[in-house]
């Protein structure tokens, strides 16, 4: 019964290549974690937000907006590049794959200088971590992102040991360094949303 | 651990043949026959450690969720007042059991010791955990029996030892840290299959948490004070799942540890097993 309801499926179907997670599906325990774990702490941000909505967004005007628009076309720039990666990697194109994740890390590192210079810019200007309650999720999210964007590093360390021999090139390792890197851009963006954009 | 004991054992579970008889009995031919007996001390040990250590802390003696940082003096001197006899009982009990933590920390290691990484994993584990337990529960303990042992002394002096056994406990969280990512770096590394890779990543989670403690120094009140939100609350949460995972995978790993060197095999009743089992029938 098997082998004929086979056969008589068309030739296209049956070669339909089978579905996978990309990377180690265990990673996305993580992702799934780290996203439950920062709704937590947005819930307790909006919280706070709706019970000092004057404080925050007089304190939210300090916040440069360009520079939130600049770093998250950074992350989001790296993403795309890191995507042009994993499929490089899966081609079997180690070059372009390499090239490709230098290209994240450069624009992993703007991101980093980007923020760094404007917290000593907020900093200088008397708004620091315990400044108010504002400031102090500002550079509370912010920070522990930026601990996870360093993470980032690593992992593309070791996407960058993958593909520097024919004989490592792990495509589920790079797939899975490839992940953790795009949930650091998804936090960001909704960091981003809470903290700049949202009045 | 008993390696030399366990012969050529090659099953991942003891053998069955006899069976052991039930009740009380079943305890003895355990203790008599089991090669697994000292790993299965281990993973009591932390069992009980961690079910006395919760009804000490959170319930006994009220050290857990921490009262407020920013209390004056008056109000720190009534709640030691207050939780008079359940601090000295409390922490009586904590010292008579304390030890529990040392086997409890010996089968991590052991986990490490099985997996195909290097043996500084499972040893730089230990030191760390051994000793981090004074300043990260004894001081506390010794700290808050000693202010609450007198309760006429001067309430600064009691305020005192209030913000000094605290901040040691949540002072150490940094050593916690270090020691989720070295157990992370050995499950990821590991070819043997000792644990799940997605623990792993769990301890990752734990490892960022334990960094959000750190704001605790600066805030006296908030979401990021020693008893904050995020601080405490959240961290608590990921904290008890993290727990309560690696005390089901340390169980499940001595139910498959076969005093072997290579992979550890898979437990013959697990769903994946079943799952192959009826792939294997239907075709």
């Amino acid at each position: 019964m098997t082998d004929i309801a086979q056969a008589e499926q068309p030739e296209a179907e049956t070669k339909k290549p089978a579905r996978h997670i990309p990377g180690q599906p265990d990673m996305w325990v993580l992702v799934l974690f780290e996203a439950l774990v920062f709704t937590a702490y947005f819930a307790v941000y909006l919280f706070h937000r709706s019970a000092h909505s004057g404080l925050f967004l007089r304190s939210q005007a300090y916040l440069n907006p360009w520079l939130g628009t600049l770093d998250t076309v950074l992350l989001l720039t790296s993403s795309m590049f890191m995507l042009h990666c994993v499929q490089a990697a899966r081609a079997g194109v180690a070059r372009a794959a390499m090239t490709n994740a230098c290209l994240t890390a450069l624009l992993g590192l703007g991101f980093l200088i980007s923020k760094v210079t404007e917290w000593i810019l907020l900093t200088r200007t008397g708004h620091g971590f315990t400044s108010n309650e504002f400031f102090m999720y500002y550079f509370f999210l912010t920070g522990i992102h930026l601990l996870h964007l360093l993470i980032g590093f690593i992992t593309l360390g070791v996407i960058m040991y993958q593909l520097r021999s024919p004989k490592r090139g792990s495509r589920e390792i790079v797939e899975t360094c490839a992940t953790y890197w795009h949930t650091v851009d998804l936090l960001w963006i909704l960091i981003f949303s809470l903290l700049y954009v949202v009045r | 651990m008993s390696e030399t004991s366990a012969g050529p054992a090659t099953l991942a579970e003891p053998p069955t043949e006899a069976g052991p008889p039930r009740g009380l009995a079943g305890i003895a031919w355990h203790w008599r026959n089991d090669p697994k007996r000292e790993l299965w001390f281990a993973w009591y040990s932390m069992i009980i450690f961690y079910n006395i250590f919760v009804i000490v802390f959170f319930i006994m003696t009220h050290a857990q969720p921490p009262p407020h940082p920013d209390w004056s003096d008056a109000q720190v001197v009534s709640w030691f007042n207050g939780n008079h006899n359940g601090l000295l009982i409390g922490f009586g009990i904590v010292f008579a059991i304390a030890a529990l933590t040392v086997p409890a920390n010996a089968l991590i290691a052991y986990s490490m010791r099985r997996m195909s990484v290097s043996r500084a994993f499972a040893y730089s584990y230990l030191v760390m955990y051994s000793l981090s337990a004074f300043p990260g529960m004894l001081l506390l303990c010794v700290v808050l029996s000693v202010a609450a042992m007198r309760p006429g002394r001067d309430p600064a002096q009691t305020h005192w030892l209030y913000d000094f056994a605290f901040l040691s406990y949540i002072g150490t969280m940094g050593i916690f840290l270090v020691g989720s990512l070295v157990w992370m770096l050995a499950i990821l590394l590991d070819k043997n299959r000792v644990l799940p890779k997605w623990f792993g990543y769990l301890n990752l989670c734990n490892a960022l948490t334990e960094v959000v403690v750190a704001p605790a120094w600066i805030f006296h009140r908030g979401v990021l004070d020693w008893n904050g939100l995020i601080s405490w609350w959240i961290n608590m949460v990921v904290f008890g799942v993290y727990t309560s995972a690696f005390m089901v995978l340390l169980r499940t790993m001595i139910r498959r540890e076969d005093f072997g060197e290579g992979p550890l095999p898979d437990l013959p009743n697990t769903l994946k097993a079943k799952i192959a089992a009826l792939a294997g029938a239907a075709q």
